[in-house]
């Protein structure tokens, strides 16, 4: 059949070269004439029609990263040169993924096999390579603890790794979740213990992965564990070493608003429910061991060993779930809402905690109370669970997201959340005027939308219009903000700013993406391979995508997002088929097959 | 009455320099920052709005633009880069083209090449006509006096001529100003001696520039510095213009020096100059938001201003040192910058001079009414808390 291969690219993007791959489709048999067409404007009708009665084509390939948008002109000059209109067939780079390291192979042989008129994906099936049946989790949030739960339920070895003492990741920070005010607690504790408890799940807190090698289907992984310094299976969580610890630093937990001691467990329900010790603040580590160890002359079990080294595991698993979440944006350098310099102006995550009733103050909703450092003889302010709670509280909403400066996207949990902020703010403290300052509400989740209605009738005030100005009038905050929806600019005097900071991805997710060969968007979070088609899967075979890291998602889409992973890697378990993935099958492979397929 | 949409107005507001009034997706950012915007004028979120609906009708009777000094706090402050105070900027040059009837303004703000050629074009025939002149009826090597080349009682009367034109069209711009705005653009009955008890609002402001320093970032400038050289440039230029108008003959008598006119021409060339090298300089240097996007205008508005200072300096000290020959000549390139510049005033930035006083004096006016009309419904525009 002669053939016309016709270039229809705009521009060549990164990895694509166009005259490369016009040199190969030249080479290719049946192939008549090879045009690299300059798009836009559209291609001439009359130009094309002529082009194919002269070589006399009876099949055009366009070839492009988005060839369908030339077809309806190509079919017409087809039509106009006497030939078969369901003879223009499309090789489309975008669609079968031609992009990263081998991209140009990639798109060679989508061309080579549009060209011989095989389907790609018929002739790009990936190899089945032998699986290793126990599967890598980075990371012990709430996606990692569902995937683990999933995969070990079925039967399957899991290794969960998690940098903290303690899986649970943000959402054991949390008070309730939204839309229906469930005690968040409630839901993931179970589920923690359960993979403190399972037979199939070995978990490795403190760890981090440090180098990973292989294909598909086997890979080496190298982590290293942290020494924790106390005995995780002797420890009985009594307490009392904690209670003789000098130090005192800020806790992470806690989002920095209370403190805690160097020899500390990070909450009541902490799996594995064991102490540990934070070599960067404890005394006795800090000093080679010349200083302090009270600790462990305390401890009546003697699980404390403060000489304990850093270990090195070499582990060996077929499947890799990415599950590491998020942080939050450094809001501090958003000056304009005064975050450090005005001492009421609190992050989400911080109000989270003080709401929360595991928090340092109960659960009560206080501002904060001033107090005498004695060792740096500085008045510092702390939350006090004897404060005094806030008249009137401001919930700003989109600080540093959707914002060109800092994240250009939505974090999308941040409506929500606010908007339970401002329900929980109501429910505790009396009489109080909440103001939620919002620029569009993004309710979008099931019950959500009824949610925020809910919270409008409450009595909060909803005011339609960004914040971008918190200042100090006597004690109390002026927030000042326009509200568009009725037409007039505001100001609110206010013992309490709530910022509902945007997310970004976690630290240490560059490196992983460097180790692991991962694509990054431009925002940072991991690539999955198709949004829509295959929002768990990444470029790499066998390594998947849950939760966070991703993209911004609440817990219901996370929770959905890792039992897919699971979904997925139990496929590749027990399928029998094996695990494969197009990046490990070469060019002249897929030719082959194509060549094989046109023949029958 | 219907509300007239022109979907194609933002399109063409990009030629007067508002290129991303698209992007803004109303936060209100801006509103809150602007040290202007109070509860009866709300801006620029609101002009952004109006612009992105099309009401080119609404827009044309706002006096928000005018009451907007461009400190660019809002679009250092705006999430989605949309450039609100360019915006504003760009809104006042669409508002000169639009209080303008001639189209004169709409032309040079859009084009460049028209802008240009109006200029040489009035340059060269006010060159042509001054030689002529001044080779029929005088001595090349006279400056002033008996058989002079350009005699200042002539100056005097073309003086005056050209800013008789000058003071027809600005007039007569300003009463459309007045109409648009205060007829066609407020909804309240304006009762007459609003205008009478608010004309101190006119001379305050043309003279103290005061909304200006309220506009200061302190912690980005040297303090009140931006205020202070715009107050000199447009004090020297006022002072400029009356010795012109008024003083040409001591000002070009000589060659010795009359103190008691020149000392105001020297204050005046001072604040020009000073005014003139500091908003070139930062248009050059870019380091502030409001100075980031120089329009075309912008350029040719300085660009002239410095021929204007310089030759002008020139011509008084070549008179003053002895070369009455080059002075007339210096004198000749002096004046064939000034006719075009004063001849454009009413069609170009410039004009800002008579527009935004009247603008400050107007929006006191409609405040006032507004109050008026709702102290009789009882009710207040009030802070909500």
């Amino acid at each position: 059949m002669r053939t016309g291969v016709f270039f229809c690219q705009t521009e060549d993007r990164k990895g694509i070269n166009t005259d490369s791959i016009a040199k190969y489709a030249a080479n290719l048999p049946e192939v008549e004439t090879v045009q690299i067409i300059k798009v836009p404007p559209l291609p001439d009708v009359d130009y094309l029609a002529g082009q194919f009665r002269m070589n006399s084509l009876e099949r055009v390939v366009i070839a492009g990263d988005l060839p369908g948008y030339y077809k309806p002109v190509f079919t017409r000059a087809m039509a106009l040169a006497g030939g078969n209109p369901s003879e223009v067939r499309l090789a489309s780079f975008m669609e079968h993924g031609a992009r990263g390291e081998n991209a140009m192979d990639r798109a060679k042989a989508i061309v080579a096999c549009t060209v011989m008129g095989v389907p790609f994906p018929l002739a790009a099936i990936p190899g089945g390579n032998p699986v290793n049946h126990s599967t890598l989790i980075i990371g012990g949030g709430i996606a990692g603890i569902q995937a683990a739960l999933e995969i070990a339920n079925a039967g399957k070895q899991v290794y969960l790794v998690e940098q903290t003492g303690t899986i649970g990741g943000h959402m054991a920070m949390f008070d309730k979740t939204f839309p229906t005010l469930d005690c968040a607690a409630c839901i993931l504790t179970p589920k923690m213990v359960s993979v403190g408890q399972h037979e199939m799940i070995k978990l490795l807190t403190r760890s981090n992965v440090i180098a990973a090698t292989g294909k598909p289907g086997s890979y080496r992984v190298k982590i290293r564990q942290k020494a924790r310094f106390v005995d995780v299976k002797a420890c009985v969580a009594c307490n009392q070493c904690t209670e003789v610890c000098p130090v005192k630093v800020k806790s992470e937990f806690d989002a920095g608003i209370s403190v805690r001691k160097a020899i500390y467990i990070p909450f009541p329900q902490a799996v594995p429910n064991a102490y540990l010790i934070d070599e960067e603040s404890c005394t006795y580590i800090l000093s080679n061991g010349e200083k302090c160890g009270v600790c462990a002359k305390k401890c009546p079990k003697e699980c404390i060993d403060l000489k304990e080294t850093d270990k090195i595991l070499d582990i060996e698993v077929g499947t890799i779930i990415l599950a590491t979440g998020y942080d939050f944006l450094d809001v501090s350098k958003i000056e304009q809402y005064g975050y450090g310099k005005f001492p009421n102006v609190l992050t989400s995550i911080e109000f989270e905690r003080l709401t929360n009733a595991s928090g340092t103050t109960g659960g009560r909703i206080v501002a904060k109370s001033k107090r005498l450092n004695k060792k740096t003889g500085t008045e510092e302010w702390y939350f006090s669970p004897e404060g005094l709670p806030p008249r009137s509280v401001a919930l700003i909403h989109c600080v540093g997201s959707r914002n060109k400066k800092y994240n250009p996207y939505c974090s999308r949990v941040c409506c929500m959340y606010s908007l339970k902020f401002a329900h929980l703010i109501k429910e505790k403290v009396p009489n109080v005027n909440v103001y939620e300052f919002y620029i569009d509400m993004r309710a979008f989740g099931k019950g959500y939308e009824e949610f925020a209605e809910r919270i409008k009738q409450e009595g909060t005030f909803v005011v339609r219009g960004h914040s971008a100005s918190v200042s100090m009038k006597g004690d109390q905050m002026l927030v000042r903000g326009e509200d568009i929806l009725n037409d007039r600019l505001v100001e609110f005097e206010v013992d309490m700013v709530v910022l509902a900071v945007g997310l970004v991805p976690s630290k240490g997710t560059a490196e992983l993406a460097q180790m692991l060969g991962i694509q990054r968007d431009n925002d940072g979070w991991f690539s999955e391979l198709d949004y829509n088609g295959n929002p768990t899967d990444t470029d790499r075979g066998g390594i998947y995508v849950a939760g966070m890291c991703q993209a911004p998602k609440d817990i219901p889409d996370t929770v959905a997002q890792a039992s897919a992973v699971a979904a997925g890697v139990l496929k590749n378990l027990t399928s029998g088929k094996g695990i494969g993935h197009l990046s490990s099958i070469t060019l002249s492979e897929i030719e082959a097959k194509a060549k094989k397929i046109h023949v029958y | 009455m219907a509300t007239r949409v022109n979907p194609e107005f933002i399109d063409d507001l990009v030629r007067f320099g508002a290129e991303d009034v698209q992007l803004c997706y109303q936060c209100g950012d801006c509103s809150t920052v602007c040290p202007h915007a109070d509860e009866i004028y709300k801006f620029p979120r609101k002009s952004m709005r109006l612009l992105q609906m099309g009401l080119e009708k609404k827009i044309e009777t706002t006096l928000e633009p005018w009451l907007c000094y461009y400190c660019g706090q809002c679009s250092e402050q705006c999430p989605r880069e949309a450039d609100p105070g360019e915006t504003m900027m760009s809104l006042r040059r669409w508002l000169i083209s639009r209080y303008d009837f001639t189209g004169l303004a709409r032309l040079f703000f859009r084009s460049r090449t028209a802008e240009i050629t109006a200029i040489l074009i009035i340059a060269f025939f006010t060159g042509s006509f001054l030689l002529y002149y001044g080779f029929s009826g005088g001595g090349i090597g006279i400056y002033d006096g008996e058989g002079a080349f350009l005699p200042s009682s002539f100056i005097h009367r073309f003086d005056l001529t050209v800013g008789g034109i000058l003071l027809i069209f600005l007039l007569l711009n300003a009463a459309r100003m007045w109409k648009f705005t205060m007829i066609d653009g407020t909804h309240v009955k304006v009762p007459w001696w609003l205008y009478i008890t608010e004309i101190w609002q006119f001379p305050w402001h043309f003279f103290t520039q005061k909304r200006y320093a309220e506009c200061e970032k302190k912690h980005e400038h040297p303090v009140y510095m931006p205020w202070l050289l715009h107050l000199g440039l447009m004090l020297g230029y006022v002072t400029m213009l009356v010795l012109v108008m008024v003083f040409i003959e001591a000002l070009q008598s000589g060659p010795e020096i009359v103190w008691q006119v020149h000392i105001f021409g020297y204050l005046a060339s001072a604040g020009l100059m000073a005014g003139t090298i500091y908003f070139i300089r930062n248009r050059l240097k870019k380091n502030y938001v409001q100075y980031k996007k120089s329009h075309g205008t912008d350029w040719v508005f300085v660009i002239l201003l410095t021929i204007i200072v310089v030759t002008g300096i020139a011509q008084h000290i070549l008179h003053r040192t002895g070369v009455p020959e080059w002075a007339n000549y210096v004198y000749v390139v002096h004046l064939m910058a000034v006719v075009p510049w004063l001849l454009r005033m009413p069609f170009s930035k410039w004009s800002h001079l008579i527009y935004r006083p009247l603008a400050m004096y107007f929006s006191s006016v409609r405040r006032e009414a507004i109050k008026r009309q709702e102290a009789v419904f009882n009710n207040y525009p009030v802070f909500v808390k």
